[in-house]
């Protein structure tokens, strides 16, 4: 009784297991996890451009200056992120369920060269499509908009150097990029959806609209839920759109647009502050987890076998 | 009244080609511009596409006699395939200790890994940046090989953790009964079978080393270590008012063996990141 007992654990239990996740855990805690209480560490310190080597404890006033009135960019930054988030999330959306759902038009011969094509975005690496954006695009002189004024008969125009100019710019290329990915999910949920259902749609005499509506829509949204969940917190931790079109180390448009996460990087790499971004960088880190640690608790618990 | 229903239908589908061919332009926009500047004659192009006058190849032969293209596609190449190993093979061990195996703190340390994936790695660069200065790393291969590696293993690892959980236990019994111990098991079943989720997940840890741009030129600032990300960048941000149609050159030539990559792999890209949850 006793020995089948011990065997039961044995069984449930094996100690072997260690050995195999060994390796990952000592690159994850040498790689990840020692930099994020690194992170903590400096975030107590005055370490800045003066103080490299240097640096004392200074206890939290590094969090009292983000929160502090005179150093409201932090606070900006926080807000434009939360605007960033949802507008992003209202356009990704709607453009890739109109796409989704014209691509899956019953008897339409171009399917699948239409989507092909509409995956470029994706397939391009980000930072290169991103340049192109910049250069290509928006660049006053020898940008396409640029050209577009000036064939008008307007003067160049340089929509990256101003505020609300640079959010649009990022918002676009930001849709650009993601909108494949959401596309691909809810197209490959139109198919999935029963055909019957359709037919029977049909025979109640349902044009596009109601079809569209009474059937596609609540059969996808169960199915492209946690990827939509998943897209909108890549937009809120998104970094390289709005950094690499206005906050370029030498090459800043002055729109100073800034997201929680540019606003973290360039605290530290312009402005040599290094105690006070590792502060915001620390609450980014708490808001995370703070959003995370439910869907992760669940998906641990569900990934138990 | 059969003829109108289909000139209705010839209209329907009409119109819909008319939009997504408007559409796929759109969207394909900064890729075409690209694409036709690249080709142009004439550098320091005030005035755009409408002052490409020269047709010319010399823009994609330059990227390699002018800049050191070369030098930067070695870099690139070796930094990633030893990150695709660096992360690979711990990332497989611990994705089949969690996929088939129990033990304690099982729970936890997925929950941990769960939560570590969602934090951005460029908020700890500062940290990363002492700490490698403080190693004498800063400016070595090896530096960006573990950076890379340590959020890489975690993408990986849960990648292969939804393919592993998917082989049917039975294989394994079978084997066990068969007299085959853990490592056989491993070594002789399950990581042969999971052979096609072996290698897209390290070909998408591939494109993401061979993508990186911001690492890579924060923490190797020497120019025979550039790679193709952090040289391209370098370009555009010291280079670029001279010579733009070389640049559109060089990104579309660096972009090529993803894109290609990317078309072959585009159903395993959907599942694999639906399965991983991520997308880097």
């Amino acid at each position: 009784m006793k020995g089948t007992a011990r065997n039961e654990r044995k069984r449930r239990y094996e100690n072997s297991a260690y050995f195999y996740v060994a390796a990952i855990l000592l690159l994850v805690a040498l790689i990840v996890v020692f930099p994020i209480g690194y992170t903590v560490y400096i975030s107590l310190t005055n370490m800045n451009l003066y103080h490299w080597f240097d640096f004392e404890f200074i206890g939290i006033g590094n969090y009292i200056r983000a929160f502090s009135q005179a150093n409201s960019e932090f606070l900006s930054s926080l807000g434009l992120t939360i605007l960033w988030t949802i507008a992003n999330m209202v356009l990704i959306t709607l453009v890739s369920l109109v796409l989704a759902v014209l691509l899956n038009v019953k008897g339409f011969k171009g399917r699948n060269v239409y989507k092909t094509l509409l995956m470029f975005p994706w397939a391009v690496p980000s930072y290169v499509s991103i340049l192109l954006w910049r250069i290509g695009i928006f660049n006053g002189e020898f940008g396409l908009l640029g050209d577009i004024a000036r064939a008008l008969g307007s003067d160049s125009f340089y929509i990256l150097q101003s505020y609300w100019g640079a959010f649009f710019a990022s918002l676009l290329v930001n849709v650009w990029l993601s909108y494949p990915f959401t596309m691909t999910m809810m197209d490959g949920a139109l198919q999935s959806i029963d055909q019957s259902l359709y037919e029977a749609a049909r025979l109640d005499g349902a044009g596009f609209w109601r079809t569209t509506f009474n059937v596609s829509l609540p059969e996808i949204v169960p199915i492209v839920a946690p990827s939509l969940l998943m897209t909108a917190f890549m937009q809120f931790k998104q970094f390289d759109v709005v950094y690499l079109l206005t906050l370029q180390k030498g090459a800043q448009t002055g729109a100073g647009l800034q997201t929680i996460i540019t606003y973290a990087h360039t605290t530290a790499f312009e402005s040599n502050n290094y105690g006070l971004s590792s502060a915001i960088s620390t609450i980014i880190f708490m808001l995370i987890a703070l959003l995370f640690s439910r869907f992760a608790y669940r998906e641990a618990k569900e990934g138990r076998n | 009244m059969e003829l109108r229903k289909t000139a209705r239908k010839a209209l329907k589908f009409g119109s819909l080609h008319l939009l997504f061919i408007a559409v796929c332009f759109i969207a394909l926009v900064p890729i075409i511009y690209a694409l036709a500047i690249s080709f142009s004659g004439t550098t320091n192009l005030t005035g755009g596409i409408f002052a490409i006058t020269d047709f010319t190849f010399d823009n994609y032969l330059h990227i390699f006699t002018e800049l050191d293209f070369g030098t930067w596609l070695g870099n690139s190449l070796i930094l990633s395939i030893a990150t695709v190993l660096v992360t690979v093979i711990p990332s497989a061990f611990a994705a089949y200790a969690f996929a088939t195996m129990s033990f304690r703190g099982k729970r936890v340390l997925l929950f941990l890994l769960l939560i570590l994936n969602a934090f951005p790695q460029v908020l700890t660069m500062t940290a990363l940046f002492a700490l490698l200065r403080n190693t004498h790393l800063l400016n070595t291969r090896i530096a960006l090989i573990l950076v890379y590696s340590g959020s890489n293993s975690i993408f990986a690892f849960f990648n292969l953790k939804g393919y592993f959980a998917s082989i049917p236990s039975s294989i394994s019994e079978a084997a066990t009964i068969d007299g085959a111990t853990r490592p056989e098991i491993l070594f002789k079943v399950v990581l042969p079978l999971a052979r096609p989720a072996i290698i897209v997940t390290s070909i998408l840890v591939f494109i993401n080393c061979w993508n990186e741009y911001l690492f890579a030129s924060t923490f190797l600032t020497g120019k025979d270590l550039y790679t193709l990300a952090s040289g391209l960048y370098a370009l555009q941000s010291n280079n670029l008012a001279r010579n733009w149609p070389q640049f559109a050159a060089a990104s579309l030539f660096i972009s090529l063996p993803v894109l290609i990559v990317f078309f072959l792999m585009q159903r395993y890209m959907v599942s694999g990141l639906t399965a991983g949850g991520v997308k880097e």
